[in-house]
């Protein structure tokens, strides 16, 4: 009898649907692959039906806050249930963007002037009587303004002057209690997907994402129809290799695992520039990951049987 | 013990385009599945059906079995029975509209009147106008034949006729499929259309042509001052939703529709295709609990009740809520819509309500096109006064929270006071 896969997707957050959408996808590729699959909502039912089940591994495919955040992934180590994707911590930091931005900064790795404000600091501290210094601290607008934990494009503003950034900054607060403001990068778009770790990783074919018109925003995200994808990218072979080389080196410095998105933009001047790292990326149907794999000349089971695997390893070794 | 396994709708990838219109909100259906034992929910708009007498209506019931089982047992006309349909002359008589029984029909609550309505008349891309914000259930009954939705703003006095004109100018006589309204204690901004608005109304939509839907589940909940003939009562041309939830109990899904006799004839048709009849059964309780008076005293009984919560809600707002927010004062009615500075996003604000126990329903919903984000719609029709009091607080203790934030960027004078939110 073939190991007992739960995958875990569903759950509170605000990608509650794609995340459902993404669990779909992996239960079938799996249930195709040979495992024992049970599919698993994260309701308060969660511990008791893993507790009944014991599961051989779990499957990760929430997506936002409480699947990328380190909860779950904390409460499976207590349960000594392996699980797929970056570690408790390697997971807490890529959720936090701000935090994401300072670890690559510190290790050489290009991302996007930026600064990091708190509700806290506009609150408590006059942080609003400074916005001024704003475009001075992160090079100029136009600037994009996102909350720092908080998946999919949600509560994420362009702003191209100064009118328009406090309500942006009290936008991106409504979703989480850190905003960002980061310099815009024009250019390509790109989403690179990194499997394994080790010896064993493998950095996909980068994805580019070329918005049918306007800023690739939630809705965007959500509806293929709007943007247009090409896998691989429309960039050139030491484009591609730079991107791949970046990629690879985000992924290692935050200590991820099995799986990752690097999501990218490649300017005029060719240079990479490191907008987050996504540790539980989409796997719908119009996910990234997927379509890289495609273009990579690999199945979606065989992407997800080789993440399961790297978990049930960890079973094996005790780690 | 539950389980938190999940079932795949297999089908997921075969429902028609036209669902995707009726999709409902993300944010909202993920709140509305949470919960917590000491939930105040001041979103939804439940009549409290508990002061409706259960022995009453056991005894209508077996009545109605012991008199006229094998007819509540079988299949029935398609328009209604037409003993219930006199009873709703009747009741119509009582609020000015002189009917004949063959003057409507019997549906499965005003909602199936909504739903044949749009059924009826709208093609996709068809322009229908209602009020801003509106029912939300007709939004969804009639965005399932993709029309486009126009909305008309309001104030105390209900939809405004200076914008109405204009839209109607712009659009050009038969420019709309018809007017959607709920002129009494309208869902979900609580306000009254005033009788001169009414008389406008009628006057623009014979101008130019428009049939005028007047949806009336409220109009019998007035708390304080005269009624206000409906504009049914004022136009024979206008075609009238009436229902039973409110004055009974909405579990026994009767509403009916008036209209003039061709869109009638027209409606009966799509009803026979969409259930063939309605509820005999159903039919047959309701015409024996309206029998004799006690029913009169059971809906003076409800009328006081949301009197009080009414009454609890507006006390605690006037207590609770910041200086900000501004909102209505319904003489009747379920719903208190209340307004905060545009900058506050009430979906994205709907997460910290549900923490701290208490939810609403944003004001986005109300609308076919995302405005009205900085609003809500509070339910005082189904808490106690007490928890009424409680759900305010903590909904005002949100509200100072999120107001906190906002006004250190106005103290520094990065926001403007009357500044539009972002997207």
């Amino acid at each position: 009898m073939r190991e007992k896969i739960a995958v875990l997707m569903g759950g509170r957050s605000l990608e509650r649907e794609v995340s459902l959408a993404s669990g779909r996808r992996v239960t079938d590729a799996l249930t195709a692959a040979g495992y024992r699959v049970l599919p698993l909502d994260v309701t308060a039912d969660l511990v008791a039906t893993i507790r009944a089940e014991r599961p051989d591994a779990a499957y990760i495919a929430l997506h936002g806050k409480y699947g990328e955040d380190g909860t779950i992934q904390e409460l499976l180590e207590f349960l000594g249930v392996p699980y797929t994707g970056p570690g408790v911590v390697s997971c807490t930091l890529s959720w936090d963007k701000s935090v994401t931005k300072h670890m690559l900064a510190e290790k050489g790795l290009p991302t996007p002037a930026w600064i990091t404000l708190t509700s806290d600091a506009f609150k408590e501290m006059g942080a609003a009587t400074a916005l001024d210094l704003i475009p001075a601290a992160v090079g100029g607008f136009p600037v994009a303004v996102k909350p720092s934990r908080q998946g999919s494009a949600l509560g994420m503003t362009k702003v191209d002057s100064a009118e328009g950034l406090a309500e942006a900054l009290l936008d991106a607060l409504s979703y989480d209690t850190s905003a960002l403001v980061e310099k815009w990068v024009d250019g390509v778009e790109l989403a690179v997907s990194v499997v394994g770790d080790g010896d064993s990783l493998t950095v996909l074919p980068p994805v580019e994402i070329a918005p049918k018109e306007g800023l690739y925003d939630f809705s965007a995200r959500m509806s293929a129809d709007d943007v247009d994808f090409f896998a691989p990218a429309r960039i050139t072979a030491e484009q591609t290799a730079e991107v791949v080389r970046v990629a690879r080196e985000v992924h290692e410095a935050l200590d991820c695992r099995d799986v990752s998105r690097v999501d990218m933009m490649l300017d005029i001047h060719g240079r990479v520039h490191v907008l987050e790292c996504n540790t539980s990326p989409g796997m719908t149907e119009t996910s990234l990951l997927p379509m890289a794999a495609e273009a990579a000349g690999t199945t979606f089971t065989e992407v997800v049987s080789a993440i399961i695997e790297a978990a049930l390893a960890r079973k094996d070794s005790g780690t | 013990m539950g389980t938190a396994r999940v079932v795949f709708d297999r089908w997921h990838d075969r429902y028609a385009e036209r669902l995707a219109g009726v999709r409902s909100s993300a944010v909202r259906d993920l709140f509305a599945a949470a919960s917590r034992p000491d939930m105040i929910s001041l979103s939804g708009g439940m009549p409290a059906v508990g002061l409706v007498p259960h022995d009453a209506v056991a005894a209508a019931a077996r009545d109605a079995v012991h008199h006229e089982g094998a007819a509540a047992l079988q299949y029935g006309s398609s328009d209604g029975r037409p003993e219930i349909r006199a009873l709703i002359t009747e009741l119509m008589a009582e609020i000015g509209v002189r009917l004949q029984p063959s003057d409507l029909l019997v549906t499965a609550g005003a909602q199936q009147g909504l739903d044949l309505l749009a059924k009826t008349f709208v093609d996709p891309g068809d322009i229908i106008i209602c009020e801003g914000p509106t029912y939300v259930g007709a939004l969804q009954a009639f965005s399932a034949y993709q029309p486009d939705i126009r909305c008309v703003p309001m104030d105390d006095d209900g939809m405004r006729m200076d914008l109405l004109e204009e839209l109607l100018l712009e659009l050009g006589p038969r420019g709309a499929k018809f007017i959607y309204t709920i002129p009494n204690f309208q869902n979900p901004a609580g306000v009254t259309m005033s009788p001169e608005r009414r008389r406008r109304l009628l006057e623009l939509a014979h101008e130019y042509d428009i049939p005028v839907v007047e949806d009336d589940p409220y109009g019998r909940l007035r708390f304080e001052g005269g009624h206000m003939k409906p504009l049914r009562a004022l136009d024979d041309e206008v075609i009238y939703l009436g229902t039973f939830s409110k004055i009974f109990a909405p579990g026994l899904r009767l509403g009916w529709v008036t209209a003039p006799r061709p869109i009638l004839a027209k409606i009966l048709l799509v009803k026979q295709a969409a259930d063939l009849c309605g509820s005999n059964f159903a039919q047959v309780t309701a015409e024996r609990y309206f029998k004799g008076t006690r029913w009169r005293r059971v809906l003076q009984k409800l009328t006081t009740t949301y009197a009080e919560r009414r009454d609890a809600m507006i006390a605690a707002l006037e207590e609770h809520f910041p200086a900000e927010a501004r909102w209505t004062k319904p003489d009747g009615g379920f719903f208190v819509w209340v307004e905060l500075p545009k900058f506050v996003d009430c979906n994205a604000m709907l997460a910290e309500a549900v923490e701290r126990g208490v939810t609403y329903a944003p004001g986005d919903g109300f609308y076919p096109d995302g405005r009205g984000k900085n609003c809500m719609r509070l339910a005082f029709c189904y808490a106690e006064p007490s928890a009424i009091n409680e759900g305010i607080r903590r909904l005002a203790e949100v509200i100072e929270d999120r107001l906190e934030l906002y006004r250190a960027f106005i103290a520094a004078g990065a926001l403007r006071e009357e500044e539009e939110g972002a997207a």
